[in-house]
C-alpha cells in the first residue's frame, strides 16, 4: 500500500480507467514503453492488472507530475463526468495585439498560484492546436495539496473564455480567476450563467460554432425538400385538416432552431422573483407586495433538442417563449427573472 | 334445489366469477386470433396487390419513356418534325446556359469573396489561399436590414470580428468584407506555414513548435542541417501585424554557452534575415537544398 502521493494518485487513476480504454489511455500517457506494456497480461482481472501496472510505474519512478498527467488524460477521456462552468475575460479598451506565448502563460499562471498558496500542484497538458488543460490540486499555507479533489481548467489561447470543472472550488475561485486573467493578459473575469457536463457543447455555444450551415451555390440539397413529417406514400385521399398550421409550426421552429444539431445541455434553470399576477380579484396572493420566489428547472438528456421538438409534437405553441429559445444565443442556462 | 343452486351460485360467485372472466377472456382472444388470421393474410394479399399495381405502373411509365426517346432519336435523325426538334434544342440551349451560369456562380468562390442571396440578406463566403494553395473557407451570413447585422458565421473566435464589424459593418460593407478577408487570408497563410514546418520539416526541429491560435507567435529550436553537424538555433517569430504573413519581429539566438564563431554569427544573422523575408517553410526548403551540397566551412 503506497503512501506517497505519486503512487497513490497513479493507482487511483488507473483503477478508475475502464478495461476497454486501458490500452488507449496508457498509450496516450506514453509513460510506459511499448515493451513494458507488452509484458502485461491485459486479460487478467482488473485488480491484479492494476497491481502489475503500478509495479511498472514504480520501476519507471513515476513522479507526481507523471501521475497528474495521467489524471488529466483520464479526465479528458471522461470529461462528461465533471460539470463545467464558463468564465469570460475581457481586456481594456485599445489593447495591443495579443502575442500569446503558451510557455509564458503556463509559467505566469503557476507563479501566481504558488505565490499565493505555497502548497499547490499545477500540471499542464497541451491539447489540439491551441488549447491547454490545467490540473490544480489545492492546499493551504499549512496543508499539502489535496490530490483527490483537483480542479481542471481548459483554455484556448487568444480567446476570452475559460472552462473550469466546478469542484471544491468556492474558496479558491478568486485566486484561480486572478491567475487566469493575469497570465492571459486580460483585465477582468466574470462567471457566465452557463453550466453543463458537455464541455464541447459549451465550447460550441460560446465560440458560436453550433450553427455551421451556410447557403452556397455549391450546396446541392434544396432546403424545401425536407419532408414535413407527412408520409408522401400515404393515400392521397387522406388530407391533414391542420396542414397549414403544421407547416407554420415547422417553419417557425426551423427559423428559431435552424437545421443544425443543437448543442447539448442538460438543464435550464429560471429563478423567479416576481409579484403574483392574477386575473381574479381578491385571493390571498393577489395583494401580496413581496415578490414570490420560485425556481423552475427544465431537465433533459438533450434540452435544446427537446425544446425544438415541443411545438412540432403539439405540446407547446410555436413560437416558444424567448426565455427558452435564447439559451444558445445568449450563452446562458441560468436565469434570474425579476419584475421590470 | 335452491340450496344446490345457491351453492353452485356461491361456487361461481367466488372462484366462479374469476373463472368466468377468464373463460370470456380466452374466448375473446380466440375470436380475435380467428379474425386476425384472415386479416393478416388479407393484409399480405392487399400489400402484394398494391405492389403489383405499382410495378405495372412503373413498367408502363418506362415503356412510355422508351417510346418517347426512340421517337426523339428518329425525329432528330430523319428531320421529320422540325417544330418538335426546334423546341427540344431550344430547351437544351436554355438548359446548357443555366448550367453554365450555375457553374460560374460555383466557380466564383475561387475569387476569394463570393456570396449567395438569402431570404434575409446575403451569405458571404471568404475563401483563403496562400501561394496558390486553396485553404479554408469562412462564411458570414449577413442580415441586410437598416443597420446590417451578422446572423451567424464561421469565423474563428480569435479573429477580431467584433472590432472589425464595429468599425465598418454599418458604414461600409465593402470595407468590412475586405478587411475581414485580409485578416482571414493572413491567418490562413500563417497557419499554413506553421503546419508545413511541423509536418514537412520535423527533422529540422529539435523540439515541438510552439504556436498559438492566431499563429502570430512561433517559437522553435532548429538545426539548419538535420544530421546534427550544425548547432541548434532558437528562433522566435512575432507577427504584430495580423494582416501579414511575414513576421514583424525575428530573434534567432544560439543555444549554448560558448561564444559563437564568426561563421556561426554570420549564419545566425543570415537566418534572421531569411525569416524576415521569406515564408517559414520556404526558409526550411532552402536549408534542405543547401544541405545537399557539402559545405566544408561548417566543419569546425
Amino acid at each position: 500500500m503506497r503512501r506517497e502521493p505519486a503512487g497513490d494518485v497513479g493507482r487511483r487513476t488507473i483503477l478508475k480507467i475502464p478495461m476497454t480504454e486501458m490500452m488507449t489511455i496508457l498509450k496516450t500517457w506514453n509513460f510506459l514503453s511499448e515493451n513494458q506494456l507488452q509484458t502485461i497480461n491485459f486479460r487478467q482481472r482488473k485488480d491484479s492488472l492494476v497491481q502489475d501496472l503500478v509495479l511498472l510505474c514504480e520501476e519507471n519512478r513515476a513522479s507526481l507530475k507523471d501521475a497528474a498527467l495521467l489524471d488529466i488524460i483520464y479526465t479528458q477521456f471522461h470529461r462528461h463526468q465533471k460539470v463545467w462552468d464558463v468564465f469570460q475575460m475581457s481586456k481594456g479598451p485599445g489593447e495591443d495585439i495579443d502575442l500569446f506565448d503558451m510557455e509564458q502563460f503556463k509559467s505566469s499562471f503557476k507563479k501566481i498560484l504558488k505565490r499565493a498558496l505555497k502548497n499547490v500542484t499545477v500540471s499542464f497538458r497541451d491539447a489540439e492546436e491551441n488549447a491547454v488543460w490545467i490540473r490544480i490540486a489545492w492546499g493551504t499555507q499549512y496543508r499539502k495539496p489535496n490530490q483527490y479533489k483537483p480542479s481542471y481548467v481548459v483554455y484556448y489561447s487568444q480567446t476570452p473564455y475559460a472552462f473550469t470543472s466546478s469542484s471544491q472550488l468556492k474558496s479558491n475561485l478568486p485566486l484561480l480567476g486572478q491567475a487566469l486573467t493575469i497570465a492571459s493578459k486580460h483585465h477582468q473575469i466574470v462567471k457566465m450563467d452557463l453550466r453543463s457536463r458537455y464541455l464541447d457543447s459549451l465550447k460550441a455555444i460560446v465560440f458560436k460554432q453550433y450553427n455551421q450551415t451556410f447557403e452556397t451555390h455549391n450546396s446541392t440539397t434544396p432546403l424545401q425538400e425536407r419532408s414535413l413529417g407527412l408520409d408522401i406514400n400515404m393515400d392521397s385521399r387522406i388530407i391533414h385538416e391542420n396542414k397549414i398550421e403544421k407547416e407554420r409550426v415547422q417553419r417557425v421552429t426551423q427559423e428559431i432552431f435552424g437545421d443544425y444539431p443543437q448543442p447539448r445541455l442538460e438543464f435550464a434553470q429560471y429563478k423567479l422573483e416576481t409579484k403574483f399576477k392574477s386575473d381574479l380579484n381578491g385571493g390571498i396572493l393577489a395583494e401580496r407586495e413581496e415578490p414570490l420566489r420560485c425556481l423552475v428547472k427544465f431537465s433533459s438528456p438533450h434540452l435544446l433538442e427537446a425544446l425544438k421538438s415541443l411545438a412540432p409534437a403539439g405540446i407547446a405553441d410555436a413560437p416558444l417563449s424567448p426565455l427558452l429559445t435564447c439559451i444558445p444565443n445568449k450563452g446562458m442556462n441560468y436565469f434570474k427573472i425579476r419584475d421590470k | 334445489m335452491e340450496l344446490a343452486n345457491t351453492l353452485s351460485q356461491d361456487g361461481e360467485s367466488r372462484g366462479g366469477v374469476l373463472a368466468h372472466l377468464e373463460r370470456l377472456e380466452t374466448q375473446v382472444s380466440r375470436c380475435r386470433k380467428k379474425l386476425e388470421e384472415p386479416q393478416s393474410t388479407q393484409a399480405v394479399e392487399s400489400a402484394l396487390g398494391t405492389r403489383i399495381h405499382e410495378l405495372r405502373r412503373l413498367r408502363d411509365k418506362l415503356r412510355a419513356e422508351v417510346k418517347q426517346h426512340q421517337a426523339r432519336v428518329k425525329a432528330s435523325t430523319t428531320n421529320v418534325e422540325p417544330d418538335q426538334t426546334l423546341e427540344i434544342t431550344e430547351q437544351e440551349i436554355l438548359k446548357r446556359k443555366r448550367e453554365n451560369v450555375k457553374a460560374i456562380l460555383q466557380a466564383y468562390r475561387f475569387t476569394g469573396i463570393s456570396g449567395k442571396l438569402t431570404s434575409r440578406g446575403v451569405c458571404v463566403c471568404i475563401g483563403t489561399a496562400f501561394e496558390g494553395n486553396l485553404l479554408d473557407s469562412y462564411f458570414v451570413d449577413l442580415v441586410m436590414q437598416k443597420p446590417p447585422q451578422i446572423h451567424h458565421h464561421s469565423i474563428p473566435v480569435f479573429i477580431p470580428l467584433e472590432e472589425i464589424s464595429a468599425k465598418y459593418l454599418q458604414t461600409n460593407i465593402q470595407h468590412f468584407l475586405f478587411t475581414l478577408c485580409e485578416y482571414l487570408n493572413a491567418y490562413s497563410g500563417r497557419k499554413y506555414q506553421a503546419d508545413r514546418l511541423q509536418s514537412d520539416f520535423a527533422a529540422f526541429l529539435a523540439g515541438p513548435l510552439q504556436r498559438n491560435s492566431l499563429c502570430n507567435l512561433l517559437s522553435f529550436t532548429y538545426k539548419a542541417e538535420p544530421e546534427g553537424q550544425s548547432f541548434p538555433f532558437c528562433a522566435r517569430l512575432l507577427y504584430r501585424d495580423l494582416t501579414t504573413t511575414l513576421p514583424t519581429d525575428v530573434t534567432v539566438t544560439y543555444q549554448g554557452t560558448d561564444a559563437l564563431s564568426t561563421t556561426r554569427e554570420e549564419q545566425r544573422a543570415a537566418h534572421e534575415n531569411l525569416f524576415f523575408t521569406k515564408p517559414l517553410h520556404q526558409v526550411f526548403t532552402s536549408f534542405a537544398s543547401k544541405g545537399d551540397k557539402l559545405d566544408m566551412s561548417l566543419v569546425s
